[in-house]
């Protein structure tokens, strides 16, 4: 159970991750009601959301398919019979007092994910309804509530508590999330909510036999929040052991601003969720049937895709794998190379796009780069219409502008000099100018040959083409 | 069934219930339970529990939205709200 | 009259639906028996001038012209629906439930709400929180429920057809008190949609009429299958009334052995037995069927009736409709004291029970274990329906009983229900008509049939009524 290089001050960490992904659906679980965020309070409500007497679920069948989908991306056992349960308890936000959800019969089990070469174990997925939002800052003694989130389908993922410290944890993390958003199961956005994490921490030491007690860790909503959260709440349950006392099996929140994790208000009794099948809805068997269908249907996986990226178009597979790391790039890759050159194009994405990503902490989605534009770029490296140093500039420009390529090109003059003659002519004049320098390299001073194309890429405002420029004058200079 | 319980039954139920109303409440529940624990003497190992007599499966519905936007109704029909929210006492957390 | 007579009525423009609306609500407001919550005179006059204006849509269909009142559990899109309760006495739900929606598309004209147990609990009416419904045949005397108002609504009169809904026999048992007809339909037959759910298992919506022949009309109009609803079924293209003339022939019907062990009155007995001779002399083949383990039934139900209401009925907080305590500071005495104050306490006690019987550590010796009983009762009804098609037996153990009853055994009106509740825990169709008279107060005996066999169990109740007059009499 130890893992050495994850002990801190003597003490084992041991992390299970509770991720809750809101599904890419069109509606709701159990009502039709629009699925979508950011619209204006309480519009997105369905009769069946508000939990108005009388009012019955239905299951959505695009849900369904979703936690399937992620049952197959991670190699888990596919319920035969799901069932639903009624978990019943009181919130100004849960208008039924009870969440629909899966207790004893989820619809996925016994998942694994591989993160750095380590397998984590998923515990099971399962379907659940979300709840409304209550907000407090509006007046000083009343608390709203939005329904808009009431119904919203869930899928909470439960790992096994096999992650060893926080930076594993945000490594699962991370690769939770590229299958969710690979398969179109969620947009994983973590900011906004659709992608929640909840960790269970606890401590023990390596040669004991027995997990120590876990605290739950809520309120986490950024990748850097889980690694601190984390982080902080090892320290402080390392403090209270190795002061003899004893962690206390609780909830608490973490605070980002004062990066520390808070006890939530014990409530008086504990609370007893009294689960019992839903009897508003009938169990549902998964047949095979429904299972390669949606297999069928699913995009690649992450691994699938670059496997497929390393046979097709001869990627290496540190280039596959930084490609296909996400399904934006990946896709845009695709685009690109369908008119240009895979190598220069796996180059120029990894190198020079990515840079340029990662500078300004932008998506591809976000930025005003597309795959045409970026293949035409390709193209005219590849067909020495500029050279790479300018092709640089010109990515610059459809960075700043969204300029198409030909326009940046003939606006600017930035187009490659590749007519040998003109070229001969420019050398020409160069080596008659400086004839010391002619002298000195024939006569063996070789590092003198880059002075000479400097002064040709000087002359042609670095238009000349390299290659060409680099053979005419072996020939001159021979 | 004793005092601590019923609290704790009272609470889970979010029902209130004075001090001295206790006992006679206790014992309505308790004439409940001799009643249903009549059962407890059969011997149902072998059987399934039976939840939807009729014992359905597979209903489902089709992923599509029927665009209603009922926010005025609902929130004119609450016992309490302004323009966009229902508005409860101060939840405290 | 009858519901033939009045639909007949509209159809040869012997009376209009106005004429026939109004006459219904002059009895209505002259109603001493509290039987109804709201009437609508505006709306059903409106509904009626409609009717009349567009005679040729409407001739045809099952329920032409004929004033309808609906048990205040169905939600009615604008007008008050209350179920009972004072947790729902200003409610008025944005949407119409599909039974009140098909009888409406069916032709008939709604004219009020009928009072009721609050939220279905009771088999009295005397739990409603708008008071006690007298029973028409003796006003000291309760209905039964808990749709003991729509029951008694056409008892009295006041309209030919009504309808109510039966999770532990709360159809069955105000029809026999009340000397009319009512039917139980197999579970899922029915649309829930809209119906304001008590248990969710074994909620079932049903028709109320003096005969085999409104209720088989009414349930042509109620029953359909609805994809809004998870556990509705489809109906399989039967025409009620049609089957009612239909000949199924000499039928096994199963018969209490051994009646004189249950708890039932001499006089039910009595008419029981003459019953009995009815259909020997029809044709019918009689069984004997020993009943004597379907009694647990009540021990299962009261498990499971409180859980599935008590969580049910966690949705009424205050937050999002209906009563709300005012001037609540804080969240938690929100809850407490909106459902404190807005629920009764039947109401209240069964939430208990149903909190108690779902908590960790009850959940298996309890809930589990009466859902096993359920099993147990389904596959005893399975058995039984090897050898008979139809089982006949009493409705309820006595007649019409006073208002207040005080009892030694504070169980008594649960046990009463022993003869219903199998059918509901099992979701099996059954009516109940009545069969005898004495002491001034009506008798009645119930068929319960196989899923679906509403056809036959009306066909067979029909037949019955061919030749005895019991379901003829009136207060």
């Amino acid at each position: 159970m130890a893992q050495n290089d994850t002990l801190i001050k003597g003490w084992q960490p041991v992390i299970g991750l509770e991720v809750h992904v809101q599904l890419m659906t069109n509606t709701k679980l159990f009502s039709p009601a629009k699925n979508q965020f950011g619209e204006d309070a309480n519009t997105l409500v369905d009769l069946i959301d508000l939990g108005l007497p009388g009012v019955l679920p239905v299951l959505n069948e695009g849900a369904m398919k979703q936690g399937i989908k992620f049952g197959l991306a991670t190699n888990a056992k596919i319920a035969e019979t799901m069932i639903f349960d009624r978990k019943n308890y009181f919130y100004p936000d849960l208008p039924k007092g009870y969440q629909i959800t899966q207790l004893h019969y989820p619809i996925v089990r016994d998942g694994v994910v591989e993160v750095n070469g380590k397998k984590i174990r998923i515990h099971q997925a399962h379907l659940e309804e979300d709840a409304g939002k209550s907000m407090h800052d509006k007046y000083d003694d009343k608390s709203v509530i939005d329904l808009n989130r009431s119904g919203v389908p869930l899928l909470e993922i439960v790992s096994e508590p096999d992650i060893r410290s926080a930076s594993e944890a945000v490594n699962y993390l991370k690769k939770i999330h590229q299958i969710i958003t690979y398969l179109d199961i969620s947009d994983g956005n973590m900011s906004q909510g659709s992608m929640r994490c909840d960790a269970n921490v606890s401590i023990m030491k390596p040669e004991d036999k027995e997990f120590g007690t876990r605290a739950e860790i809520k309120n986490i909503n950024s990748f850097k929040f889980v690694e601190k959260a984390i982080n902080f709440e090892i320290k402080r349950q390392i403090k209270i052991l190795e002061a003899n006392g004893t962690v206390e099996q609780e909830t608490r929140l973490y605070d980002s601003i004062k990066d520390e994790t808070r006890s939530m208000r014990t409530k008086e009794f504990a609370n007893d969720y009294r689960y019992f099948p839903c009897p508003d809805l009938v169990p549902t068997n998964i047949t095979e049937e429904l299972i390669e269908s949606v297999k069928e249907n699913m995009d690649e996986l992450p691994e699938e895709k670059q496997d497929r990226f390393m046979n097709s178009y001869n990627l290496n597979e540190y280039d596959a794998g930084v490609i296909c790391a996400d399904k934006e790039t990946a896709n845009f890759f695709e685009k690109v190379v369908e008119n240009a050159d895979v190598q220069l194009a796996a180059k120029w994405i990894i190198g020079d796009l990515n840079a340029l990503l990662n500078k300004h902490d932008m998506d591809l989605q976000e930025s005003k780069i597309d795959a045409e534009n970026f293949s035409e770029l390709i193209q005219k490296i590849t067909d020495n219409t500029i050279s790479g140093k300018i092709a640089k500039e010109v990515l610059e420009e459809m960075w700043n502008t969204g300029a198409k390529v030909s326009e940046v090109i003939d606006s600017k003059g930035m187009q490659q000099i590749s007519d040998a003659g003109e070229l001969e002519n420019i050398i020409e004049i160069i080596l008659n100018e400086n004839t010391d320098q002619v002298n000195a390299y024939k006569s063996g001073k070789d590092k003198l040959f880059g002075f000479f194309v400097g002064q040709v890429m000087k002359a042609t405002q670095g238009k000349a083409n390299p290659g060409l420029v680099n053979e005419l004058l072996k020939k001159k200079l021979s | 069934m004793d005092k601590i319980e019923l609290k704790n039954l009272l609470f889970l139920a979010r029902i209130s219930a004075k001090e001295n109303e206790y006992p006679e409440i206790i014992k309505k529940l308790e004439n409940t339970f001799e009643l249903i624990d009549e059962m407890q003497d059969l011997d149902l190992s072998d059987l399934e529990p039976l939840n939807n007599p009729l014992e359905l499966s597979n209903v489902t519905r089709i992923d599509k939205d029927k665009n209603r936007n009922d926010k005025k109704k609902f929130l004119d029909n609450s016992p309490e709200s302004d323009e966009d929210y229902f508005n409860v006492p101060k939840i405290i957390e | 009259m009858n519901f033939k007579q009045q639909r007949d009525n509209f159809r040869a423009k012997k009376i209009s639906a106005v004429e026939a609306v109004e006459e219904s609500l002059r009895k209505i407001k002259d109603d001493q028996l509290n039987i109804f919550i709201n009437h609508f005179e505006q709306e059903a006059l409106s509904n009626a001038r409609h009717i009349d204006n567009n005679f040729d849509d409407f001739i045809a269909k099952p329920l032409s012209g004929v004033p309808i009142a609906h048990k205040d559990i169905f939600c009615t899109e604008g007008l008050p629906t209350t179920c009972g309760s004072k947790m729902l006495e200003n409610f008025i739900p944005p949407y119409d439930s599909t039974v009140v929606k098909n009888c409406l598309d069916a032709g008939s004209i709604m004219v009020a709400k009928t009072n009721m147990d609050e939220f279905a609990m009771g088999s009295s009416n005397e739990t409603s929180y708008f008071g006690a419904v007298s029973n028409p045949w003796n006003h000291d005397l309760v209905p039964g429920g808990s749709s003991g108002g729509a029951a008694a609504c056409v008892s009295a009169n006041l309209t030919t057809i009504s309808t109510g809904t039966d999770t532990g026999g709360s159809i069955r048992q105000p029809a026999a008190l009340c000397g009319i007809t009512g039917l139980k339909p197999t579970y899922g037959l029915v649309s829930r949609w809209g119906m304001i759910a008590f248990c969710s298992s074994m909620d079932q919506a049903g028709p109320f009429s003096r005969d085999a022949f409104g209720c088989a009309a009414l349930l042509d109009a109620m029953a359909s299958y609805d994809e809004k609803d998870s556990t509705s079924t489809k109906r399989q293209d039967t025409n009620f009334e049609e089957s009612l003339s239909k000949n199924f022939g000499s039928l096994k019907v199963g018969v209490i052995k051994n009646i004189q062990e249950l708890d039932i009155s001499e006089d039910v007995i009595n008419a029981y037995e003459t019953s009995k001779t009815v259909l020997s002399g029809l044709g019918h083949k009689l069984v004997e069927v020993d009943f004597s383990e379907l009694s647990s039934g009540i021990c299962s139900y009261y498990v499971i009736a409180p859980a599935e209401c008590s969580s049910n009925l966690s949705r009424f907080d205050g937050v999002k409709y209906g009563y709300r305590s005012k001037g609540e500071k804080d969240i938690a005495n929100l809850y407490m004291n909106t459902r404190s104050d807005g629920f009764g306490d039947e109401v209240k006690k069964r939430i208990l029970i149903g909190t108690h019987v779902l908590s960790a550590g009850f959940y298996d010796a309890y809930y589990l274990q009466a859902q096993k009983v359920r099993r147990m009762i389904k596959l005893k009804f399975e058995n039984f329906f090897k050898d008979v098609d139809l089982i006949f037996m009493p409705t309820t153990l006595d007649q019409a009983f006073e208002k207040n009853r005080k009892s030694d055994d504070p169980n008594r009106m649960y046990k009463e229900d022993l003869l219903t509740i199998p059918a509901n825990l099992a979701g099996l169709p059954a009516i109940s008509f009545p069969n005898g008279f004495k002491n001034n107060l009506p008798i009645a005996g119930q068929l319960i049939g196989k899923y679906f066999a509403e056809d036959l169990l009306l066909n067979t109740t029909n037949k019955i009524q061919e030749v005895t007059d019991w379901h003829k009499m009136t207060p």
